[in-house]
């Protein structure tokens, strides 16, 4: 395998040095290009107080294409379906090599403060969003206290 | 396209001592005489197939899969970098931070809009840069970088090719005769792109050891006038690298002034900035309602298929495009002074770090159209980026007229299915008089349908026709 570009090792050491609030990422010892990812359920969405863990894979063409990034945990969300893909523009046509992991794993968590049923991966949970929000919200909430309560 | 770019055409038509009647407007005009060959060629063989044997044809293909190979030969050989093709302490191809797969953008334009100083160079990067180094250090650290990263010598995807002798030309014999012709030309592509990565890697390693034999003999050299002047001067690697930018993207140290995104100011390297490019093509993505079905890619109209220039990396600006201001404080290589014979005057070093603090902010123009001269924009380096849409367009087309022949010989198997009815009654494309009419007749309705198909491909056939023509 062809030695780690220069960009993933100091991304690496950022992430360490600077963390982001609410977000880790951590890459695999054997692995340098997969992170394990945990995010914390914005407050005020019906997320709170969860913790959601993620994989994020960093592919050969990185940063030229987007990091691969999936839920691990389950979440009862319209953007995000049952095998934990992310529906997400940056993670798909708007990605930039000028964003980063962070940046990346930002934008997932602003996602969970603010679901978009109109552009829907997971058809069903979109389906009762758009027909019964607050019932939505509050089975996203009971999965939040079900799968991603915080140890 | 701006003016500057033709003229820069031009100029690498004549350097080459290409005639100057094919391509004003094409940049690359082997390219479209080739086609318009083919496209001859195409209309004979056909002419002739029906009367003479099939062995002409042959000879035909066999002779235009040599063209193409030595076009990709002498594509990979431009993406060499030489130590004695330098611009201002940078080089004219990349240093190898994305591997040779990536680098896709047309070499020669590159190469010209370097040495016209509307790009900047492909410097050696920097991986990492202290401010702390002194003088000697640096002046050390930058003559132990080699011209190009290593590169990968066995990729997985060549693990088992046979690449054979790299200096016999046919690779023919390379190829395995017990399988099938498809899967023979598959084999032999794939090995011309093993033979093709190993050429590289020699390439450039000729160009790493004569680089660094001419450095040896340079520090033996007492007299600094009798010393290979290609080399860069110890003054004139410290002036560059003395105060490294590092690139938001590949996040390595570069000399300054790297490029600018025409429309946020934003620094990019050139190895950067050729990686960028329009998306595969694809359809318009819209909003769907997820209580209606979704439309099947397959049922779309291929003319539908867009491609959209890239956009800005920092603010997504649609058309991206770079402007470069070269430095004044130097002007080494093509077009300048010998490079070995540079010297850092005491004012000049001086009136350069003023120059720089002034630019840390990036330059002092404001953004600019990608109409404007002085913008290279990501579309200009790679000018087929239209040919690869119709191209995609075409196959889709193809595609879709495969299944719809496909769909037909299946009803005249079984002319009951019930699949038979559904197409005849959903399909909005064949008129209700006739419909009604075929369902009588399954074969009658095969009959039209094929006509349809025809009169469709032909017409498929006529807009490529019409493309390739206003690409000329």
């Amino acid at each position: 395998m062809a030695s780690l570009p220069k960009r993933i090792i100091k991304e690496t050491e950022r992430l360490a040095s600077d963390p982001v609030p609410g977000i880790g990422a951590e890459p695999h010892e054997d692995n340098l290009r997969y992170f394990a990812v945990t995010i914390e359920g914005p407050k005020e969405s019906p997320y709170e107080d969860g913790i959601f863990e993620l994989e994020l894979y960093l592919p050969d063409d990185y940063p030229m294409e987007a990091p691969k990034v999936r839920f691990l945990t389950r979440i009862y969300h319209p953007n995000i379906d049952r095998l934990g893909r992310i529906c997400l523009d940056v993670l798909k046509n708007n990605w930039s090599p000028a964003l980063q992991i962070r940046t990346v794993l930002l934008s997932i968590q602003a996602l969970l403060a603010s679901p978009n049923p109109n552009d829907p991966l997971a058809n069903d949970v979109a389906e009762d969003w758009i027909k019964n929000e607050e019932l939505a919200i509050s089975k996203a909430r009971e999965w939040t206290t079900l799968y991603a309560e915080k140890k | 396209m701006g003016n500057a770019l033709t003229k820069l055409d031009e100029s690498e038509n004549a350097f080459k001592g290409r005639s100057a009647s094919i391509g004003s407007g094409s940049t690359r005009p082997t390219n479209v005489s080739e086609r318009r060959r083919r496209m001859h060629m195409g209309i004979s063989n056909n002419a002739r197939s029906r009367t003479n044997s099939t062995g002409s044809q042959l000879m035909y293909k066999k002779k235009s899969t040599r063209e193409r190979d030595s076009m990709k030969e002498s594509f990979a050989k431009q993406l060499v970098v030489r130590y004695n093709e330098s611009v201002d302490g940078g080089y004219l191809a990349p240093h190898g931070c994305y591997t040779f797969e990536k680098l896709d953008y047309d070499p020669s334009l590159v190469r010209s809009l370097i040495t016209a100083r509307k790009l900047a160079p492909f410097y050696i990067p920097l991986q990492d840069f202290d401010e702390s180094w002194t003088r000697e250090e640096l002046i050390k650290i930058v003559d132990g970088l080699p011209l190009h990263a290593a590169v990968n010598e066995n990729p997985e995807e060549f693990e088992d090719t046979p690449i054979g002798n790299l200096k016999v030309q046919n690779i023919d014999e390379l190829v395995d005769k017990s399988l099938s012709k498809k899967e023979q030309r598959k084999q032999r592509s794939k090995i011309f792109k093993a033979r093709l990565h190993r050429k590289r890697i020699l390439w450039q390693e000729q160009e790493n050891e004569a680089f660094l034999e001419q450095k040896l003999e340079a520090k033996k050299e007492p007299n600094p006038s009798k010393r290979n002047l290609a080399l860069p001067s110890a003054d004139l690697n410290h002036t560059i690298y003395k105060k490294g930018i590092e690139c938001p993207i590949c996040f390595l140290y570069y000399p300054e002034p790297l490029n600018y995104s025409r429309c946020c100011l934003q620094p990019i390297c050139t190895e950067c900035f050729v990686q960028i490019k329009r998306g595969d093509p694809h359809f318009p993505h819209e909003e769907v309602d997820p209580t209606k079905p979704v439309t099947n890619d397959d049922e779309k109209d291929p003319n539908l298929l867009i491609s959209e220039p890239a956009s800005c990396a920092y603010c997504a600006t649609p058309n991206f495009g770079v402007t470069y201001q070269p430095p004044e404080n130097r002007k080494t290589g093509i077009g300048g002074t010998p490079p070995g014979s540079y010297k850092a005057a005491h004012d000049e070093e001086k009136a350069s770090v003023s120059n720089r603090s002034g630019s840390e902010e990036g330059p002092k123009t404001p953004s600019k159209s990608p109409e404007d001269p002085e913008v290279v924009t990501s579309d200009m380096i790679r000018p087929d980026w239209k040919a690869k849409l119709d191209k995609e367009r075409l196959r889709l087309a193809r595609r879709s007229a495969n299944a719809t022949a496909i769909h037909v010989s299946n009803q005249l198997v079984s002319p009951d299915h019930p699949s038979r009815r559904d197409s005849t009654t959903d399909s909005g494309s064949i008129p209700n008089a006739r419909s009604s009419r075929l369902v009588t007749n399954p074969m009658v309705e095969l009959e039209n349908q094929m006509v349809e198909q025809a009169i469709r491909l032909s017409l498929v056939d006529e807009e490529e026709r019409k493309n390739s023509q206003v690409h000329r």
